[in-house]
């Protein structure tokens, strides 16, 4: 026997392997039973005639059928979260200038990251709530102040208006998540290097110069990530419609998320509803991968081993 | 570098925050004193503040009942948000076969954004009858993807040299987690802690979903029907609010150092 200590080694070997496979198991049940079936479910679902009660038939492409050429609620509440999604880089580009105004050597600059930071932790549902009212044709601050500037003669439903009740609510999202943004961008500027500036600065690159060669593709990655949570915000910001205006003026501010909700959990077309949740995962996925390779592609990239 | 006068910064920054703080005043105002915009002439101030909308709250609703409802969930969370989190970070700290793999899955599962898993979700919770129940509203989040990696980066930090010492000292795997890995991780677990509970504390959609039962709803879903009895200019509809985000605001300030650390290092990483 030459290595006698060989048969223990495999026998701690196996047994670290147990371990790690153990201590990974908790979040693999989780993530499998609510991430991986559902979505393959909801692709076998949106093929199907689907009914709670007795066997559920083969439907083939019905229900995508249906969605792309009788249904124009579907066009009109996809063009929304379009729309949606849109506004993110808006949110973004604000973000990155309060980011990099709070990077700055100034006093304060603690108080201010953590007022801009306030609003992320606030429970969806309450944001909802102030900003319906602060829209409230009578009693809403903003027709208050866009009144007494004279702008305003008479007060605005801006909820209850077609085209103005998007937008608003467009607004309010940007108003919870942008902190949440700053956070991240920050982050990055933090990590770049001073002596590139300097560096920059003694070449004779203006600050508008440095912004765009430096910061800008340094901060790449990031600003992907921001659009990700962007998008993603157009899935989330369910709870803000819920309360603000349940989709309406006539489905002014329907996305396909809420419309989802009505058309499973109000209507039970379970089968539709998942039919339409295929459609907006892939619009989602589409769009992520698209940006990730405008953004250089490497935000995607899976860690290395060491 | 050189020196840029510094007040239109704060000017710029000062009119963010305005508009970040102002709503948050004005309903902590109306919640105080129930005076709405058109009293006159108006004041950033209540004028005669008084706490008996948030009486009125207490009483006139099951309040209490849905506080416990978001306590016990949240606690459900949070505590089974470390206790995954931390075990599958340090699971992936480890090289095994399979590890890449595993990583890839576990990134692919950040990018199914679980509103879109709603209506299987909601058929599985069926099939596992949690419909209407506490563990049927917090085991879809008991474990993150995001806090997973937090935790990764966290763990990887922590020098090799010192898990190697205990190692060979004869401590066993769990003990290195327990004794040496997460006192040094305290940011992590503050990011874990605040995420779960935000993230628990306001989910509203899921609850939605699959509470029927009056008695198990939680604060989202009384406000939220709270909002369709009452008139929109009462102060109790504010009481209510600011009920509800004070617990949130409260914790993110008190550990919002370790918070931002953990989240940057998570965010730069992943």
């Amino acid at each position: 026997m030459a290595f006698p200590n060989l048969e223990y080694f495999k026998r701690d070997r196996t047994r670290q392997l147990f371990l790690i496979w153990f201590f990974l198991t908790p979040s693999l049940i989780i993530f499998t039973l609510y991430r991986i079936i559902p979505l393959f479910w909801n692709g076998i679902l949106s093929v199907q005639f689907w009914s709670p009660f007795g066997e559920s038939r083969f439907a083939g492409l019905y229900h995508y059928e249906e969605m792309f050429f009788f249904d124009e609620v579907f066009w009109k509440v996809l063009w929304n979260t379009i729309l949606f999604m849109a506004s993110a880089p808006i949110g973004i580009a604000l973000a990155l200038l309060v980011a990099i105004l709070v990077n700055t050597q100034i006093r304060g600059r603690n108080v201010y990251r953590t007022i801009v930071f306030m609003s992320y932790p606030v429970m969806t549902v309450a944001v909802g709530i102030i900003w319906q009212w602060l829209y409230n044709e009578k009693v809403g601050l903003i027709n208050y102040v866009l009144i007494s500037l004279g702008i305003l003669e008479k007060g605005v439903p801006f909820l209850g208006h077609f085209s103005l009740a998007l937008p608003c609510v467009i607004l309010a999202s940007i108003w919870q998540v942008i902190g949440f943004y700053m956070i991240i961008l920050l982050s990055g500027l933090q990590n770049i290097e001073p002596a590139l500036y300097e560096v920059a600065a003694v070449d004779g690159a203006n600050a508008w110069m440095r912004f765009w060669k430096i910061t800008l593709p340094l901060l790449k990655p990031l600003l992907f990530l921001c659009f990700v949570i962007g998008i993603i915000n157009s899935f989330t910001s369910f709870d803000l419609i819920f309360v603000m205006t349940q989709g309406g003026p006539a489905h002014a501010t329907d996305l396909l998320i809420t419309r989802i909700y009505t058309v499973a959990f109000k209507l039970s077309k379970f089968d539709y509803a998942a039919a339409m949740t295929v459609v907006n995962f892939l619009f989602f996925l589409g769009l992520t991968l698209l940006a990730n390779k405008l953004s250089g592609g490497e935000a995607g990239a899976v860690e290395t081993e060491r | 570098m050189r020196q840029y006068p510094r007040w239109p910064i704060h000017l710029i920054l000062l009119f963010v925050s305005s508009l970040m703080l102002i709503p948050f005043v004005w309903v902590l105002k109306t919640s105080l004193s129930g005076e709405n915009i058109f009293s006159y002439p108006p004041a950033l101030l209540p004028r005669d503040p008084h706490l008996f909308f948030y009486v009125d709250v207490w009483y006139t609703i099951p309040f209490f009942r849905y506080l416990v409802n978001s306590a016990v969930v949240s606690a459900i969370v949070v505590a089974a948000n470390i206790v995954f989190n931390s075990m599958a970070g340090y699971a992936l700290t480890r090289n095994f076969p399979g590890k890449r793999a595993m990583i890839l899955l576990f990134l692919s599962c950040m990018m199914i954004p679980f509103q879109v898993t709603i209506i299987p979700a909601y058929l599985i919770t069926k099939k596992m009858a949690l419909l209407n129940s506490y563990l049927g509203m917090a085991l879809p989040v008991c474990s993150t993807i995001i806090c997973i990696f937090v935790f990764k980066a966290s763990f990887e930090a922590i020098p090799k040299s010192l898990i190697d010492a205990a190692r060979i000292d004869g401590l066993s795997e769990w003990r290195i987690v327990l004794r040496i890995l997460l006192p040094l991780s305290k940011s992590a677990i503050a990011t874990n802690v605040i995420l779960a509970f935000i993230w628990s504390w306001n989910n509203f959609l899921w609850p939605l979903v699959i509470i029927r039962d009056q008695e198990m709803q939680t604060l989202p879903l009384g406000l939220s029907r709270f909002l369709t009895v009452v008139e929109d200019t009462t102060g109790a509809l504010y009481a209510f609010c600011i009920m509800v985000l004070l617990p949130g605001l409260i914790l993110f300030l008190l550990a919002q150092k370790e918070f931002i650390a953990g989240l940057t290092t998570g965010a730069a990483k992943g």
